[in-house]
């Protein structure tokens, strides 16, 4: 249970780093297919990270001289990153659906107020996260798959950023 | 930092590359934050918040104020600029654009500003500038021709960059379907290119124009722009808004930053987190320092249009005391101002 939402969380970390790093780069006034094709981006981006932290951690578990006790110390781990990850996740939903209610300075009050400046803390909440998790952590392969994964996600963003850069590079060096 | 303002053809609304150029005049510099507030913003601790220096963008792209052409940007020349105010964020964007043998390679200059436009357009979107501008268009329209105005109606977008609000009410509404006509009109011709361009590609109603927004051929009904007004400094304010001393001007709308003491702050924050290019950060941040406050404005448009009846809206949120981002210098003939009242209440504040 505690993994499927550490899974689920990466995943929506995932869709909206994917639909942030399209911002500001498609200056068309539909779009709303290219947002979808960034936020698929986004999810498709977390889920190589998770299954490539999936591999690890198996890998790790599989070569283990305690694996019962890996398991055990992982998943309290887990448990315990969720304390953080889970109260950032929820404040970042309840400003998105905030922004149902039709009123442009509302709307523009969650972004300026709150998305902003919660997609600004997003990689010290990781840090934090992570970081939560492992520190009670007895062994020493749960730190290590701890951090191991806070890098992948980390990167997650810059990787998309860096893709899509490429791609608006190319499309500018097309027009003049 | 807004669009390129500099669609008005007259000499002395465009900027020149001498100090006297980026030299505010005393009667028009006032901002919300005392005198000794704005020193310590601007010489003690960044530099780069000087509301007296230009914007980067207002100096990488100039043009030839009679036949519109583009002329060579010098890099020394406006290095020099802001090393004079010793803000080393705008010298550092301004060493990463390429040169060639002293001048600013326009090729690179261009991609520079689609990139930044298309980053700008992302935080007019983010503050629904769209609907914002529609509520009071919606308004004007219906009182002109509730005034018994039956000829066609021209909104001309000064400044218009990619030309996103044009573009917006296009694809959004249908005033093209009641006899109104959509135009932007800008100085750069790339991105008057962009923006014809993008308006193409969704076979948006609206069209762009490179030239002077208040010439014979391009001069409509009421005028509109987003982050342009701050652009004209000292005396350019009003020769600025001189321009609209015509008899087919029925209303204006310059949207623009709003100053207030945490204004820069705020703008700085948000650019850090949502802009990408070091040109858009600096700029972005500096034009809300260097915005006219409300005062400045009505008196620079009372003196400059005494004929129309000029007010600011939408200073405030709801009514509480908290300012918008953006408030806007409205301008409108006296009589479309009782159904403007009506329908806009107290987001039209105090007009005269």
């Amino acid at each position: 249970m505690t993994l499927h939402l550490l899974f689920l969380l990466a995943s929506l970390d995932g869709a909206l780093c994917g639909c942030r790093t399209s911002m500001g780069r498609c200056p068309l006034i539909h779009k709303r297919k290219y947002y979808v094709m960034g936020v698929l981006r986004g999810v498709f981006a977390a889920q190589i990270v998770s299954g490539f932290s999936l591999i690890c951690l198996l890998l790790v578990v599989a070569f283990s001289r305690s694996p019962l006790l890996l398991r055990a110390d992982l998943v309290e781990s887990a448990r315990r990153m969720l304390f953080v990850f889970l109260p950032y996740a929820a404040l970042v939903l309840v400003n998105i659906a905030l922004r149902i209610i039709p009123s442009t300075d509302l709307r523009s009050a969650t972004s300026v107020f709150f998305l902003g400046p919660l997609t600004g803390i997003r990689p010290f909440v990781m840090i934090a996260g992570v970081v939560a998790g492992i520190w009670r952590a007895q062994l020493h392969e749960t730190i290590f798959l701890g951090l191991f994964v806070l890098a992948l996600m980390l990167s997650v963003e810059y990787a998309l950023n860096s893709y899509c850069s490429r791609l608006q590079q190319r499309q500018i060096q097309s027009l003049v | 930092m807004g669009h390129n303002p500099r669609c008005v053809s007259q000499d002395s609304l465009f900027l020149r590359l001498t100090p006297s150029a980026v030299v505010v005049s005393r009667p028009l510099l006032r901002f919300v934050l005392p005198a000794r507030a704005q020193f310590l913003y601007s010489q003690l601790v960044f530099p780069s918040w000087n509301p007296a220096q230009p914007e980067i963008s207002d100096l990488v792209v100039q043009h030839d104020p009679k036949t519109l052409e583009r002329l060579p940007v010098n890099k020394p020349e406006i290095l020099a600029i802001f090393e004079r105010f010793q803000n080393k964020k705008a010298l550092r964007a301004i060493e990463c654009i390429p040169a060639k043998e002293d001048f600013l390679d326009p090729i690179a200059v261009d991609r520079l500003m689609l990139t930044v436009h298309w980053e700008m357009q992302r935080l007019a979107e983010e503050f629904y500038h769209g609907h914002r501008i529609l509520k009071l268009l919606r308004s004007t329209i219906a009182a002109m021709r509730s005034n018994g105005y039956t000829g066609p109606i021209r909104i001309v977008d000064v400044g218009c960059g990619i030309g996103y609000t044009i573009r917006w009410l296009a694809a959004r509404t249908n005033l093209h379907q009641e006899g109104v006509e959509l135009a932007g009109v800008d100085l750069n011709s790339t991105l008057i290119r962009e923006a014809t361009r993008l308006a193409s590609v969704e076979s948006l109603p609206c069209r762009f124009f490179h030239g002077d927004a208040f010439s014979a051929d391009l001069r409509g009904q009421i005028y509109i722009s987003t982050g342009v007004l701050h652009h004209f400094r000292g005396d350019d304010l009003l020769a600025f808004l001189r321009r609209h001393n015509s008899e087919t001007t029925h209303a204006f709308i310059h949207y623009d930053f709003q100053p207030w003491a945490l204004a820069p702050v705020g703008s700085w924050f948000f650019h850090v987190i949502r802009m990408r290019t070091a040109l858009a950060r600096h700029d972005g941040v500096l034009s809300t320092a260097r915005a006219y406050d409300a005062k400045t404005l009505l008196s620079a448009a009372r003196a400059a249009v005494p004929e129309l009846t000029t007010g600011i809206y939408g200073a405030k949120i709801w009514s509480t005391p908290a300012p918008r981002v953006f408030h806007a210098l409205v301008g409108f003939r006296p009589a479309l101002i009782p159904q403007l009242k009506q329908s806009l209440g107290r987001m039209l504040g105090e007009l005269q």
